[in-house]
């Protein structure tokens, strides 16, 4: 870690006047065991209650800042150098206990795949149950009726048949929902989304994306939304970085890289189906030429 | 096929459980008079050289195997659960002790293990003492094979997507064992149990066969296969091959079960 640089030609648009502020604070470089240099020096901050996108196409390392925040990716046989700062504190050297005590609590994460990331084997209700109980000492009857007040909020059934369903029982939607349930259940300062719209239909990515933000102005949360959805994370995100090759090639607030046409640098590489939903009013947030210039751009 | 062959398990379990009303007589009861009896209405398989009525015995002595073996299948497969969970979740150290022990017990001479270590106990045993110390041995020796599996899967559940987000949620290590992994793994702890039942059937029917098995005059499908030591004597009463026939349907029956419910699986 001692050994690690940052590097001075890194971009940091825009982040640099607010990061006394910073929620988060990320400056890492990652290798894996069989795969050096997966990241090196992504370099930006998340600020409080800001929805932050992270861009890149497949295999540009998304998920893997995602688990590095979480200091999860030993896991999957990942080393980390750098810096992980949560309001000011060093992550990487912390002990696994403080870690853990972290996860779920002020950073929780939404998986990509909601059908893998339950367990088959484990009804709906053990899934909150468990979520719940890794944070909170009340006994989980007295925490069921604002669990379930919670699911209604993101329009989920919460009658006691719903909990009692398994996994394959539900639509991926549902999976998807229940996954954020347990995600916000402790209120966390930082919601990670990996992927989170690209198992679902064209509707239910716009009733998503809907959701994600109302919840992050509900409960103040900050979000880092990871996605290879130029659309999506044009709609929802106040600013975007975007990963290429491992690196951080631009990081700024959306409307500024969209005029810049940083973000069409991605053309082509995007995923066609994104593009589906350019037309519709969850793009609305940066109006009608943020997601023409991006659909002009990626074509 | 496969419920052909559970519905010939449960009908002998059956038979097996109401031993007490089926069988026309005591397993110990002697009928000195009729010793070595041909098959008739009153001893249907005849009698043995101690005038002990041999189908009594066969029921009897199927209720010792057929409970026992599967108990003590049921305890190599927990010990192998247990096992296996520990070593897979803590991984490192314990892991690599768990496997070489596991390599060990494996490579040893199992039948060869079983009968040093029955044999230290004394000969004279009583034949309740000799049935569970014969069992608790099978159940104790067995975990090896089952556990490899185990390890195999829990390590197989612990890269999956699901634990890596229960770990995202902050839950401990104790909690993904117990709540994330252990109930994933009773698809495999099902099967094990499938296939160590009947194989310690035929290791006891083995050890039965040696003299080291359930003592006299508790009887067991193992030990009644002791007759058919006498082959020419077996040649010319065939109906003394019993219990071997069923301890081959049984084991059979258990074999078809596993095999079509692996397809499933």
């Amino acid at each position: 870690m001692s050994s690690f640089e940052p590097s001075s030609e890194m971009p940091r648009d825009g982040a640099g006047a607010l990061e006394g502020g910073a929620l988060l604070s990320v400056h890492l470089s990652v290798d894996y065991r069989n795969k050096p240099g997966v990241l090196r020096d992504v370099v930006f901050d998340i600020f409080p209650g800001e929805i932050f996108g992270l861009i890149g196409a497949s295999g540009s390392g998304k998920s893997t800042i995602a688990l590095a925040i979480l200091r999860l990716l030993e896991t999957r046989g990942g080393s980390v150098r750098g810096s992980v700062r949560l309001e000011g504190r060093e992550l990487l050297t912390r002990g696994e206990k403080e870690m853990r005590d972290l996860r779920g609590r002020k950073i929780a994460l939404v998986p990509q795949s909601p059908l893998s990331a339950l367990n088959p084997a484990l009804r709906l209700e053990a899934h909150l149950r468990e979520a719940w109980r890794a944070h909170a000492s009340s006994p989980w009857k007295e925490a069921r009726g604002s669990v379930q007040q919670l699911l209604r909020r993101l329009e989920l059934p919460a009658d006691d048949a719903f909990l009692r369903r398994y996994p394959h029982q539900v639509s991926v939607g549902q999976a998807q929902r229940v996954l954020v349930a347990m995600a916000v259940l402790h209120r966390p300062a930082l919601l990670i989304a990996d992927e989170p719209t690209s198992a679902l239909d064209t509707v239910a990515q716009h009733e998503f994306l809907d959701l994600l933000h109302g919840l992050n102005r509900e409960f103040a949360m900050a979000t880092l939304y990871i996605s290879h959805d130029l659309v999506s994370v044009a709609a929802i995100c106040g600013r975007v970085g975007v990963l290429m090759g491992g690196r951080l090639a631009r990081c700024g607030p959306v409307e500024t890289l969209i005029g810049a046409g940083g973000l069409s640098a991605l053309a082509g590489r995007v995923a066609p189906n994104s593009l589906a939903i350019g037309d519709q009013p969850l793009a609305g947030r940066h109006g009608a030429s943020g997601a023409a210039a991006l659909l002009h751009g990626s074509e | 096929m496969r419920r052909a062959a559970t519905a010939i398990l449960g009908a002998i379990l059956i038979v097996l459980l109401c031993a007490d009303w089926i069988a026309p007589h005591g397993y110990q009861q002697q009928f000195r008079a009729d010793a070595g009896a041909a098959p008739c209405r009153q001893y249907r398989l005849g009698t043995d050289a101690l005038g002990r009525d041999r189908l009594s015995r066969l029921i009897y002595g199927g209720r010792v195997s057929m409970l026992l073996a599967p108990l003590a299948a049921l305890l190599a497969v927990t010990l192998a659960l247990l096992v296996g969970l520990i070593a897979g979740c803590m991984g490192g150290w314990w892991e690599r002790a768990v496997v070489t022990a596991m390599d060990l017990c494996l490579s040893l001479p199992w039948l060869f293990l079983l009968l040093a270590v029955r044999a230290m106990l004394p000969l004279n045993a009583s034949p309740a003492a000799s049935i569970v110390v014969t069992f608790a041995l099978l159940g104790l020796l067995g975990w090896a094979g089952p556990s490899r599996i185990v390890l195999a899967a829990v390590k197989r559940h612990l890269a999956s997507d699901f634990v890596l987000a229960a770990c995202s949620e902050g839950c401990p290590p104790w909690r993904i064992a117990l709540v994330q992994v252990l109930p994933n793994l009773r698809p495999v702890a099902a099967a094990q149990f499938w296939v160590t039942a009947p194989a310690f059937l035929l290791t006891e029917a083995n050890l039965g066969l040696l003299g080291l098995g359930v003592a006299e005059p508790a009887p067991s499908w193992g030990n009644l296969l002791r007759e058919l030591e006498n082959l020419s004597q077996v040649a010319r009463n065939p109906w003394m091959a019993a219990p071997l026939v069923a301890l081959v349907v049984v084991v059979s029956c258990f074999q078809l079960a596993i095999s079509t419910g692996e397809i499933e699986a």
